[in-house]
């Protein structure tokens, strides 16, 4: 009973100084609100023009690059699904877009903003995507088109860069999703292992250790809070810093003596 | 009494995966959460942005030598005339299945069925700890030389393959350190027969009432094989406890520091 009056009187400072160290640290921001990066905090809110009036289209060119006979003009591939299903292949992926001149690629592609490029190196669609018009990824004469992004796009900035390079996944499709599963297998395998994994090790030994812990406060004999207090640093310090042998030692070997004859 | 426990190659080893570990995780998770304030503190600590990810590379070229270093050291250590012994027995860290049935046994004591197993040298938790290092520090080795040299990576492999890596490069360090800031600190510094502290692998030494506590067949080993009285040990010196102490629970609110802030902002990043 006094061993287990003297864990818990000691163990209770101990997590509660570490839950003030942790206020103590630095920038314990519970309510960090909604914007994390504050770069995006202009991207979001703001769409006048001002701050990245180059995400803006101001279309006032032609798109350089047209298939002939391709007609121009507002959806002029009919129903939005076939809209879809075409883009992929337009000089200008926006074409005939309502609103498109007064809106950031954001909020039309917000998932398109969430990769690595974006959100941590702050690089711009633009720096990427290039001017308008924005051609289709698959357009033949696109820069983006997968036979020459590597020359045009990632060599920008990654010196050396291979075709095998550009292969690398920009806007990686989220890793968890069904959909992911068709498109990318080896992605979705991986994080779901992954999550197995680490859902799985915790799950065992968090509950594993606690109830361990749980049952150790059970045992008298597990406790090393009264070896402590009474144990050797206390000694140490009334024997002025010597190692102590004597009366604790012989306890032990009587106790060891004991530990032995019990198995 | 004291009997020895672990060498001082070991607990230099030991000592400097600690280190290492959390500079890693500090320039690590900086990064991951640079979006957010916990991050930019994180990486402020460390010079920055840019300057976490020198640090973060050259502190693992250092982890990777350390664990060339080990398994050099492992390769000494494993005894040539009967290597079947010294790597399945008692003595080595290799799972056996008796780990399991240790574990099993145990399990059900803490629901206070059945008495503790008696355990040898390592525990099944203590193997655990070890082999979850042992294949976690590579994979982390080998992805992250891929994803800090992209270009070179991809003469050889495809780039999606490096979207592959940044994901297991993240998500092992989140295993790696949520395990031992939730389940390895817990068991070392906050279970009853640990707390304040289990000083065993920085004294070296353990108690003798708690090693035939907790590793009864390994006393028993030592004595019929007539090794226990080479293995007494002196105890610890105070000055050199104040220091462990004060080093060991420096680690801890470092560990969860990152932990708790983790967790808090994990909503606001992305993980692949
Ligand atoms: C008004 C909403 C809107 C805005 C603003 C917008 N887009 Fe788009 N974008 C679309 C739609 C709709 C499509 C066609 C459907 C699709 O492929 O996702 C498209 C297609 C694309 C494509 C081609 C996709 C493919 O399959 O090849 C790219 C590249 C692209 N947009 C980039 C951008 C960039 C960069 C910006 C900012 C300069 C931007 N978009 C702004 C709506 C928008
Ligand atoms: C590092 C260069 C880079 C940056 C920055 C970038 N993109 Fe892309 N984008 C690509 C590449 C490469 C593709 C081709 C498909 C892929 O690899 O994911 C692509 C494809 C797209 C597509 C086609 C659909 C898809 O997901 O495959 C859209 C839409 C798009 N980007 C929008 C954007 C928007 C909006 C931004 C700004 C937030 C942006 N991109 C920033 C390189 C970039
Ligand atoms: C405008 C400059 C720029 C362009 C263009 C660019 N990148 Fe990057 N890229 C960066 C920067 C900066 C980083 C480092 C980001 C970081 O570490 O935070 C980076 C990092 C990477 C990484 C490492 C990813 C990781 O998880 O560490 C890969 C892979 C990559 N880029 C691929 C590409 C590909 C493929 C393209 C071409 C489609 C491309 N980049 C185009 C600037 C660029």
């Amino acid at each position: 009973m006094r061993m287990r009056v003297a864990y818990l009187g000691g163990v209770l400072p101990v997590l509660m100084s570490l839950s003030l160290l942790l206020t103590v640290l630095p920038e314990q921001v519970l309510a960090q609100g909604e914007v994390t990066s504050k770069i995006y905090r202009y991207r979001e809110r703001v769409a006048s023009g001002y701050y990245e009036g180059y995400e803006v289209s101001p279309r006032r060119q032609r798109a350089r690059v047209a298939i002939p006979g391709t007609p121009r003009g507002t959806f002029p591939f009919g129903t939005a699904s076939s809209a879809v299903r075409l883009r992929s292949r337009l000089p200008d992926s926006h074409r005939g877009l309502k609103f498109y001149e007064r809106t950031t690629c954001i909020e039309c592609h917000p998932r398109e903003a969430r990769d690595l490029h974006s959100t941590r190196a702050d690089i711009t669609c633009r720096q990427c995507h290039g001017p308008e018009p924005i051609a289709a990824i698959d357009h033949y004469y696109s820069p983006m088109n997968s036979i020459r992004r590597y020359a045009y796009i990632c060599s920008k900035c990654h010196e050396g860069a291979t075709v095998n390079f550009a292969d690398f996944y920009v806007h990686e499709p989220p890793a968890g999703s069904l959909e992911t599963w068709k498109s990318f297998p080896v992605l979705f395998v991986a994080y779901w292992g992954m999550l197995l994994l680490l859902v799985g090790t915790l799950a065992f030994f968090v509950p594993h250790a606690l109830m361990v812990g749980a049952r150790e406060l059970t045992e008298t004999r597990a406790f090393r809070i009264p070896r402590l207090i009474t144990g050797h640093l206390f000694e140490s310090l009334k024997q002025g810093f010597r190692s102590n042998k004597g009366k604790r030692s012989k306890k032990k070997k009587a106790r060891a003596d004991e530990g032995n004859n019990a198995h | 009494m004291h009997i020895r426990r672990f060498n001082r190659i070991q607990r230099l080893s030991h000592l400097f995966l600690v280190v290492t570990f959390l500079i890693q995780s500090g320039t690590g998770f900086g990064r991951l959460y640079i979006t957010t304030d916990f991050g930019r503190s994180l990486c402020r600590l460390f010079g920055g942005y840019e300057a976490a990810i020198v640090i973060h590379f050259w502190v693992g070229v250092a982890m990777m030598a350390g664990f060339g270093g080990h398994i050099l050291y492992l390769l000494k250590r494993i005894d040539r005339k009967d290597p079947v012994k010294s790597i399945m027995g008692p003595d080595s860290l290799v799972p056996g299945p008796q780990d399991g049935q240790h574990m099993f046994q145990r399990i059900l004591w803490t629901f206070g069925l059945g008495s503790h197993p008696k355990l040898d040298r390592w525990a099944y938790w203590e193997k655990f700890d070890y082999w979850a290092v042992f294949w976690g520090l590579p994979l982390l080795a080998v992805t992250g030389v891929m994803l800090r040299f992209p270009v070179w990576t991809s003469i050889i492999l495809p780039g999606w393959v490096l979207n592959i890596a940044a994901l297991l490069h993240r998500a092992e360090a989140i295993l790696a350190a949520s395990f031992i800031f939730i389940v390895h600190f817990f068991i070392g510094h906050i279970r009853p027969t640990s707390f304040p502290m289990n000083e065993a692998m920085f004294s070296g030494s353990v108690h003798l009432e708690e090693a035939i506590h907790e590793k009864p067949l390994w006393v028993e080993r030592l004595k019929k094989d007539g090794k226990f009285e080479q293995q007494k040990a002196k105890p610890p010196a105070l000055w050199y406890r104040v220091l462990y102490y004060i080093f060991g629970y420096t680690a801890l609110g470092f560990g969860l520091y990152i932990l708790v802030n983790g967790i808090i902002y994990g909503r606001y990043i992305e993980l692949h």
